[in-house]
């Protein structure tokens, strides 16, 4: 998942024109004033970048970045068995 | 030309945004693309006599709701009637598209599905306002985005530049930043340091802030705000040109010729600057003399090709 979170962090930050070592796991979208917007940016290049269409449930939702990390990467693995 | 209407979004669709279209496509040669739920459309066009190889139905079963959030649901409804008529354009078979439905939707569409032009992050979205000369001021962002940082402010103005240069035929417009006090150091941080980004741009004529009271006075081509406070302020000046006109009616039994000026319903549509492609937004509460010259709008900026300027432009002023 590190590395997984490494590729999300270096998209995130080049869309938010922001140092990547401000962003940890437990890093809020709110307090990189990411909106939206950015996070389902950030989603749909993961999503390009795997080929893969990560599920309908919200997941723009997550507060937290490393929540929606670990959530994606589930779902990564879970379509990889 | 052909223009791809979103016919499910707004107070009145879908029978007004047809209605409107079915007047343009009577009184011009363009074909009209129209997007939403199939059976709805047809049913609706039987009540018109329109040329019927100028108007096309093209199905999108989902909607966009406006209490959605819009960028999950663009992502979510890929079938939406404002995601398969901005695709149109992505795919070259329409030319612009045109929408009364959720701004946030139909950016985000327009974000994700057409593309930002290189160096600038957010669309926004540009309103002409009628000022004391007989022109316009342009007033830039009028709902794209509600909360910006000091640097799409910049942004927005260049943009802004670019569709005033076009629109105005001027080369260097006057840029000004809207603020609640005409000092450098006046309003809040976002004001502040936008200000200072303004000031610094080579190759921007910035004239400084400029107050609410002055957005008529012709002082200013292109007055530079949020989305949130440009369209709080785009609906008051609407809200207060209504006013008028009932006052007016009520007093005088006609309406002076200037007031029609501010009528939104004649500009129709406003166009979403700094994307790969025209998409112009329209109010929610359109009916068919808005989105006929919402369409027209939309010609305006293909004849003028605003997308490519504003490319060329962007280049040569980052």
């Amino acid at each position: 998942m590190e590395k997984f979170f490494e590729i999300a962090r270096k998209i995130l930050a080049e869309q938010l024109n922001i140092d990547p070592a401000e962003i940890t796991m437990e890093t809020t979208f709110e307090e990189i004033e990411a909106d939206s917007i950015d996070i389902v940016e950030m989603i749909m290049a993961l999503e390009d970048m795997y080929d893969v269409e990560f599920p309908e449930d919200d997941l723009e939702d997550y507060p937290v970045l490393g929540e929606l990390i670990k959530a994606l990467y589930d779902y990564l693995e879970k379509e990889k068995k | 030309m052909k223009i791809a209407i979103d016919v499910m979004g707004g107070d009145h669709a879908p029978t007004e945004i047809i209605a409107g279209a079915v007047e343009w496509a009577k009184k011009s040669n363009d074909e009209l693309l129209l997007t939403g739920k199939e059976d709805l459309i047809a049913q609706t066009l039987q009540n018109y006599t329109y040329p019927a190889d100028q108007i096309h139905i093209i199905s999108a079963s989902q909607v966009i709701e406006m209490d959605e959030s819009p960028a999950a649901a663009m992502r979510k409804k890929k079938d939406a009637s404002i995601v398969v008529a901005t695709r149109l354009v992505k795919e070259g078979r329409a030319d612009a598209v045109l929408s009364c439905g959720s701004t946030g939707a139909q950016m985000a569409s327009a974000l994700f599905i057409l593309g930002r032009i290189e160096n600038i992050d957010r669309p926004a979205i540009v309103a002409a306002i009628p000022n004391r000369q007989g022109s316009h001021t342009f007033l830039v962002d009028v709902g794209a985005n509600v909360d910006c940082k000091p640097q799409q402010l910049l942004q927005f103005a260049l943009l802004g530049k670019v569709y005033a240069g076009i629109d105005l035929d001027i080369n260097e417009p006057r840029i000004a930043l809207l603020n609640n006090g005409e000092e450098e150091t006046k309003g809040n941080s976002l004001a502040i340091e936008s200000y200072r980004l303004l000031k610094a741009q080579v190759g921007l004529n910035f004239i400084g802030n400029i107050e609410g009271r002055d957005i008529f006075s012709a002082k200013a081509d292109v007055i530079v705000c949020d989305g949130f406070t440009g369209n709080i302020l785009l609906k008051a000046i609407e809200g207060l040109a209504n006013e008028a006109v009932q006052s007016c009616l009520n007093e005088l039994g006609k309406i002076p010729s200037f007031l029609s000026r501010f009528d939104y319903s004649r500009v129709g549509g406003a166009p979403l600057l700094g994307v790969e492609g025209i998409s112009i937004v329209c109010h929610g509460s359109s009916k068919r003399e808005a989105v006929y010259n919402g369409i027209k709008t939309a010609r305006d900026c293909v004849v003028k090709d605003i997308v490519k300027r504003q490319k060329l432009a962007l280049t040569q002023s980052l």
